[in-house]
C-alpha cells in the first residue's frame, strides 16, 4: 500500500517500515526536542514523555534522533523497500 | 543469499555505484546494495555538482554523458537588509563571463534520482550485481575483522571489503564502531520544494544563475541559518528547487521549533521578496515538498574531522565519512573522490590479501592528503559568516558572501585547485584537451537533452561556415594539446616554479583581487556587447556542431 498526503506533494510513503524509531521512556525527559524538529509531525508528548502517534509522514530526516540529548531515540532504518520515495530530489 | 563476494558496497547514492564500478571493471565480484525499491527514491538534495567533481572524479563521468538539468555560470546574492523596504544589496561578481559563459559552467544543476539512475546502470553494465529493496543492519565480525553485512531479511552476506556509502546518518559506521553519533551541531535540516515553470520563464528570470538570499534573523526571510547558511534557489530546465536550512541547534542554544519557522520563512520569502513575488509565483506550481538532514558542519570540528574512516575490512566514503562540504553544502565531488579512493585501496587490499586496519589506514592518508576534500571540509568562512550575521555586522556579513560565493573566493580555493590540476597535468597533459570537451559536450547534451539511456538526436547542419569552425576547433584543440605536451616534457624544471606558486595561489589572490576586482568589472561591462556577440556565435556553433567533435572516447562515435 501506498500512501500520500496533500500537504507534502510529490512524496509517496510505501508501507510495512516496521517501527524503525523507538522512543526509550525511561530515558526520556520530555524535553520535546523531537517535537520541535520533525516537520512531519511524528511526535507527541503524553504526560511529559515523547511518543511515537505514527511515522505516516517521516523522511528519515532522523533529526530527532540527533536532538535527543538523553539518548531516548532509537533510530534504525525503515524494512528494504518501504518508507517514504521521491522522483523530485 | 549464500554467495560471497570481494566487495560489497553498501548504498546506490552518488558514491556507492562509483566504487562498485571501479572494483567490478578489475573483475572483482561485487555486489551493490541499496534499501530503497528503486535507485534514487531517497536521494533529496538542492543540487550543483561543482565543476570540480566532473574534472578530478571519475573519468567515465568526465568522458561520458550524464544526465544533468542546467548548467550554472553564476551565483547572484541578495543581501537583504530590511525585507519590508525592499532595502536589498547585491552581490552577483562570480560569474563566468561571456563568450565562455554558460559552456563553461561552474557546476551542473542536477535532480539526484536520474543522476543516480545512470551511474548505476554504468555500474551494472561494469559487471556489479544490483540488489535492492534491501536495508542493511548490521555488519559481520570475526575475530574484529569487519567480514560481511546482515540484512533487514536476516541474511548474511560475507565479502573481503564493506565499502560504507549509506549517506548522511551513518548508522552501519556506528554499528562496526568506526564513529559515533554526531552532535546537532554538526546538522543542518533543509526543507524542499520542487516548483514546476515553464523554461523560457526560467531563461527570462534565472539564466543560468543561482540564486541566493541572506538577511538577518529577524526579517524570516533568510532561516537563521546554523553556521552562516542562506536560502538557495536552482533553475532546472523546466522546474526550481528551493531550499532552506536551519542548523539543528547552534553552540548552546536551544533547538529551534523548526515546524513553526520553516513556515514562516516560506510564507515571508514567496509574499515578500521582490523576483519572487513578481516574477516566479505568477509562474510556478508546486510539485514536491519533502525534506532531508545533512551532516554539512561535521568537518568543523577538529576531533570529528579527524574520527577514522576505516576498520578492518570496511570503508566509509562520502557523506558515511562525513565528508559534506562545510563551505559550499555538497557532498557529491567529495562522494567521488573517496569513492574512486576507496576502490583503488580494496583492489590493492584485495591483491595483496590484506584486509588489516593497518593496510587500509592507506584511505584515511589519502583522504587526507586530497587537496579538495580537506578543503571543502575544513572551510571556516559559512561559519564565520554565521557570527557576522548574529552581531549584525553588515561590513562582515558581505566580505564572507563575497569570499564564500563572490569573486573573493578565489582567494580561499585556488590553492587546492590548482595543486590537484597540476598532478592530473603532471599525469597526463591530455587530460586538458578532455577537460574542454567535456563543457563543450555537456552543453550540447543540455541544448538537446542527449543524455546516455535517454538518447535525443542532436541536430546537425551541413554549411561550409560551419566546417570551417569545426576545423578550426579541433585545430585549436591540436595546437593547445602540442602545448601541453612540450610544457609536459619541461615539467621538472616547471614544477620547481609552479609548486610553490601552488601553495600561495590564495595569499597572491588575496592581495590582488582588491585591486584586480574593480578592473575586471569595468572591461567586462565596457566590453560586453562585443563578449555577447562572441557568445552568441560560440553558442550557435555549439547548437549545430558534429557532436563527435566533443567526444572523448572510441564509443562515442556517431
Amino acid at each position: 500500500m501506498v500512501k500520500n498526503f496533500k500537504q507534502f506533494l510529490g512524496v509517496e510513503w510505501i508501507e510495512g517500515t516496521g517501527d524503525f524509531i523507538k522512543i526509550d521512556e525511561i530515558k526520556c525527559i520530555g524535553c520535546a526536542n523531537c517535537v520541535k524538529v520533525c516537520l512531519a509531525d511524528c511526535f507527541e508528548i503524553v504526560e511529559k514523555k515523547a511518543k511515537v502517534k505514527n511515522l505516516d509522514k517521516c523522511m528519515e530526516c532522523a533529526s530527532c534522533w540527533y536532538v535527543c540529548q538523553e539518548e531516548a531515540i532509537i533510530f534504525t532504518w525503515p524494512s528494504g523497500g518501504t518508507g517514504y520515495r521521491c522522483d523530485w530530489g | 543469499m549464500d554467495e560471497e563476494f570481494d566487495v560489497i558496497v553498501v548504498g546506490a547514492g552518488f558514491g556507492g555505484p562509483i566504487a562498485a564500478k571501479i572494483c567490478a571493471e578489475t573483475g572483482l565480484k561485487t555486489l551493490l546494495l541499496e534499501r530503497s525499491e528503486n535507485v534514487g527514491d531517497k536521494v533529496i538534495s538542492g543540487l550543483t555538482i561543482p565543476f570540480y567533481g566532473f574534472l578530478f572524479g571519475p573519468d567515465f563521468i568526465r568522458d561520458g554523458n550524464p544526465p544533468f538539468e542546467r548548467p550554472s555560470d553564476g551565483i547572484i546574492n541578495y543581501i537583504i537588509k530590511d525585507i519590508e523596504k525592499g532595502d536589498i544589496d547585491i552581490d552577483d561578481s562570480l560569474r563566468v563571463p561571456k563568450p565562455f559563459s554558460p559552456i563553461i559552467a561552474f557546476g551542473y544543476n542536477t535532480y539526484c534520482k536520474p543522476f543516480c539512475e545512470w551511474e548505476v546502470k554504468k555500474a551494472v553494465d561494469a559487471g556489479v550485481i544490483l540488489k535492492k529493496s534491501t536495508t542493511v543492519i548490521d555488519v559481520i565480525r570475526e575475530d574484529g575483522v569487519i567480514k560481511g553485512i546482515i540484512t533487514d531479511k536476516g541474511e548474511q552476506i560475507h565479502s573481503k571489503i564493506v565499502v560504507d556509502a549509506e549517506g548522511s546518518k551513518g548508522l552501519l559506521a556506528i554499528k562496526a564502531g568506526i564513529r559515533k553519533k554526531y552532535s546537532p551541531q554538526t546538522i543542518s535540516l533543509a526543507d524542499i520544494y520542487d516548483y514546476t515553470i515553464p523554461k523560457e520563464k526560467i531563461d527570462e528570470i534565472f539564466g543560468y544563475s543561482v540564486k541566493m538570499c541572506w538577511g538577518w534573523d529577524e526579517q524570516k526571510i533568510a532561516p537563521p541559518l546554523g553556521h552562516g547558511n542562506g536560502l538557495m534557489v536552482w533553475p532546472y530546465r523546466n522546474s526550481l528547487h528551493f531550499m532552506q536550512d536551519q542548523c539543528l541547534r547552534l553552540n548552546g542554544d536551544q533547538i529551534p521549533n523548526l515546524t513553526k519557522l520553516f513556515k514562516i520563512y516560506h510564507h515571508n520569502i514567496t509574499d515578500k521578496l521582490p523576483w519572487w513575488k513578481d516574477l516566479v509565483e505568477p509562474n510556478v506550481e508546486l510539485r514536491a515538498r519533502m525534506w532531508a538532514g545533512f551532516e554539512i558542519y561535521v568537518g568543523l570540528d577538529k576531533n570529528l574531522r579527524a574520527m577514522s574512516n576505516h576498520a578492518a575490512g570496511m570503508l566509509l566514503i562520502g557523506d558515511a565519512a562525513g565528508l559534506e562540504s562545510t563551505e559550499l553544502c555538497d557532498g557529491v565531488p567529495a562522494a567521488w573522490f573517496s569513492a574512486e579512493i576507496a576502490a583503488n585501496v580494496a583492489i590493492e587490499a584485495i591483491n595483496a590479501n590484506d584486509f588489516s586496519k593497518q593496510f587500509l589506514s592507506k584511505y584515511d592518508r589519502l583522504i587526507k592528503a586530497h587537496p579538495i576534500i580537506q578543503w571543502s571540509i575544513s572551510g571556516r568562512n559559512r561559519f564565520d559568516l554565521r557570527i557576522a550575521q548574529k552581531e549584525h555586522n553588515l561590513k562582515n556579513l558581505k566580505k564572507y558572501i563575497h569570499n564564500g560565493w563572490g569573486l573573493g573566493a578565489l582567494s580561499h580555493f585556488m590553492s587546492s585547485f590548482f595543486q590537484i590540476f597540476l598532478s592530473y597535468a603532471n599525469d597526463d597533459p591530455l587530460v586538458i584537451i578532455k577537460w574542454i570537451k567535456m563543457f563543450f559536450r555537456y552543453y550540447q547534451n543540455w541544448l538537446y537533452e542527449s543524455y546516455d539511456y535517454s538518447k535525443k538526436p542532436i541536430t546537425k547542419l551541413n554549411s561550409k561556415k560551419l566546417e570551417k569552425m569545426e576545423y578550426r576547433f579541433q585545430y585549436l584543440l591540436r595546437l593547445m594539446d602540442t602545448l601541453f605536451h612540450s610544457l609536459h616534457k619541461k615539467r621538472k624544471g616547471i614544477s620547481l616554479i609552479l609548486i610553490p606558486l601552488s601553495n600561495s595561489v590564495n595569499k597572491f589572490m588575496r592581495g590582488v583581487l582588491p585591486i584586480f576586482e574593480p578592473i575586471y568589472s569595468l572591461i567586462l561591462r565596457l566590453l560586453q556587447p562585443i563578449l555577447n556577440k562572441m557568445g552568441n556565435k560560440v553558442i550557435k556553433f555549439v547548437r549545430f556542431a558534429n557532436p563527435i567533435i566533443f567526444k572523448t572516447r572510441p564509443e562515442g562515435k556517431i
